[in-house]
């Protein structure tokens, strides 16, 4: 029986339709699924394979929104069932395209991974100063600060972030994951930042290991 | 042979691999092409060969006499005098100077000029100066001499352009919205194309290059395929060149299509049958180089890739070298040795007809 509805929940995130995807979640969590087991084996299982089909071509952004609408509210039905204390987001993620970068696509894209997982994110947009990530942290009460760059000419704005954050003495106090297209994991280790992602879907499970943690 | 060969990352980084870890690329590299495609994998003596380039002990290689081809320009004399920051190498010339000096130094095939922006839409306002400028410059040229810009579709949202912004629209699920402020963008970036190239078509243009198409999604591919139709049908005698941004069209909308055949998604064998049917002389494919594998795997796929559009064209194919595309790293100033692999495999295996 589970194994039906989790495989509507992973059908119903794919096609992007909220409605369907709120009724399975009532109708799981009514049969006594555990919450935490819809999210993961149904709609989880439906988010990532609308994330692999988006990056081969196969669907497109604006399918995307729509799933990640859907994700977003069947996370806040399940999360709404958790006792007060475990209630709270995975985490809480404060993401921007580094300063003199305009490309804000793909983060925007993943901003609505990371919420469809059940993240509190803050988006700043994109031409962010490292400085601006750091004050918006502190306010948001960020666990990660996820930056992105386009540019091999911007890129270097993601060290500078790295930098500010030791010589304010909160290097310790976030996770930082950086991503863009000319950014690679050598790049990450070599500024000192906790995780590189590939793309949105790395992005997200990369960022729950570091919750774990 | 040797047990480590020295090649590269994608992101440029220089590193040595096995005889059998490059081998082990390159077969992931075109299985990955093939799935993503839906193409057919490079065959098993290909993948030898791409492998014997790969490992050629020279840091500069290059295909045999009689197999040169074309290579079209792709703004390399604004190498010379823009800065670091656009790719350039700042020397102070004007664009005079440095056409004739790319065509008559370098020996170029081909020449163009274009706005430093190269987006179509600031062109239109100094579109005399543009027609003046071109018309001096190809009175001292000998090869072919393109006008080349990207249609740039993003410069018409807002707040650059009159148009709502679907990168605000569709994260606040306005789906509807989004997709008609592309149509809307679409036609009036339509109209400048059309607009600038008849102008410089005006002035005896040799060539017009729709540089980087579909760079902000299908909308942005549709425009310059309407704007080549019509351009084909106001000024034939004027050649003109399309290219795309990407191994796919990225779908920002996912609903437009040219001549009933849906553009979002479509890969490189696949894009070249509308950019044909638009009316383009040549077509420039595109593939995204992976900054995280190495240049053994980025070139099998943009192989695989190039393969699959050359046999189902029926216009050359010119595939795109520069920074980041095609297996070349993704560096400011690309390496001599992974471009020139990349050249050499892209014609003997991929049977490019340009690059």
């Amino acid at each position: 029986m589970s194994e039906k509805i989790f495989a509507a929940a992973a059908e119903a995130i794919e096609q992007g339709d909220a409605d369907r995807a709120a009724q399975i979640a009532e109708q799981g969590l009514s049969q006594g699924i555990n919450g935490m087991e819809l999210l993961t084996k149904g709609f989880v299982a439906g988010i990532n394979k609308v994330g692999d089909l988006f990056g081969e071509g196969r669907l497109f952004l604006p399918e995307l929104m729509m799933s990640a609408t859907a994700m977003q509210k069947v996370t806040d039905i399940i999360n709404a069932t958790f006792p007060a204390g475990k209630r709270e987001a995975r985490g809480r993620v404060l993401l921007g395209t580094v300063e003199g970068d305009l490309h804000d696509i793909g983060k925007t894209i993943v901003a609505a991974l990371f919420k469809a997982n059940g993240f509190e994110v803050k988006d700043l947009g994109r031409d962010v100063p490292a400085k601006r990530f750091i004050e918006e942290a502190e306010a948001f009460g960020a666990h990660i600060i996820g930056s992105s760059a386009l540019l091999t000419t911007t890129m270097v704005v993601q060290k500078e972030l790295e930098q500010e954050l030791k010589k304010a003495g909160l290097k310790d106090k976030y996770k930082t994951m950086v991503g863009g297209a000319p950014v690679t994991q050598r790049w990450a280790g070599r500024i000192g930042a906790d995780a590189y992602a590939e793309d949105a879907g790395e992005g997200v499970r990369k960022a729950m290991e570091m919750i774990k943690k | 042979m040797k047990d480590k060969i020295l090649i590269r990352m994608g992101d440029g980084e220089r590193v040595t691999l096995s005889a059998d870890e490059i081998k082990e690329d390159i077969r992931a590299g075109t299985q990955d092409a093939a799935r993503r495609g839906r193409i057919p994998e490079m065959t098993a003596p290909e993948q030898e060969q791409l492998f014997e380039i790969m490992a050629d002990p020279s840091r500069v290689v290059g295909v045999s006499p009689g197999e040169e081809v074309i290579v079209t320009d792709d703004g390399c004399s604004m190498s010379f005098y823009s800065g670091q920051d656009g790719g350039g190498v700042g020397v102070p010339m004007s664009r005079m100077q440095a056409i004739l000096t790319y065509e008559r130094a370098c020996g170029a095939d081909t020449t163009s000029m274009g706005h430093s922006d190269y987006s179509y839409k600031p062109v239109k306002p100094i579109i005399n100066y543009e027609m003046n400028e071109y018309y001096n410059i190809s009175m001292m040229t000998t090869a072919p001499f393109f006008y080349g810009a990207q249609p740039n579709l993003g410069l018409y949202y807002r707040p650059d352009g009159p148009c709502p912004n679907p990168a605000e629209l569709l994260p606040a699920g306005k789906i509807k919205e989004a997709r008609a402020a592309q149509e809307e963008a679409c036609e009036h970036l339509k109209k400048d194309l059309v607009f600038v190239g008849k102008k410089l078509a005006g002035v005896g243009c040799e060539g017009l290059n729709f540089d980087t198409c579909g760079s902000a999604g299908d909308a942005d591919f549709l425009a310059a395929l309407l704007a080549l139709r019509e351009l084909r049908q106001e000024v034939p005698q004027m050649p003109i060149i399309m290219g795309s941004s990407g191994e796919f069209v990225i779908g920002m909308h996912g609903e437009v299509t040219f001549d009933g055949r849906r553009l979002a998604g479509m890969y490189p064998h696949e894009q070249v049958k509308v950019v044909e049917a638009a009316g383009a002389c040549i077509y420039g494919m595109a593939v995204n180089t992976n900054t995280s594998e190495s240049t053994a795997w980025n070139l099998a796929r943009a192989v695989t890739f190039c393969k699959a559009a050359v046999e189902a064209a029926d216009i050359p194919v010119h595939v795109n070298v520069g920074m980041g595309v095609g297996g070349v790293p993704m560096m400011e100033q690309p390496p001599v040795d992974s471009v020139s692999r990349v050249s050499k495999s892209l014609v003997q295996i991929g049977k490019a007809d340009g690059l």
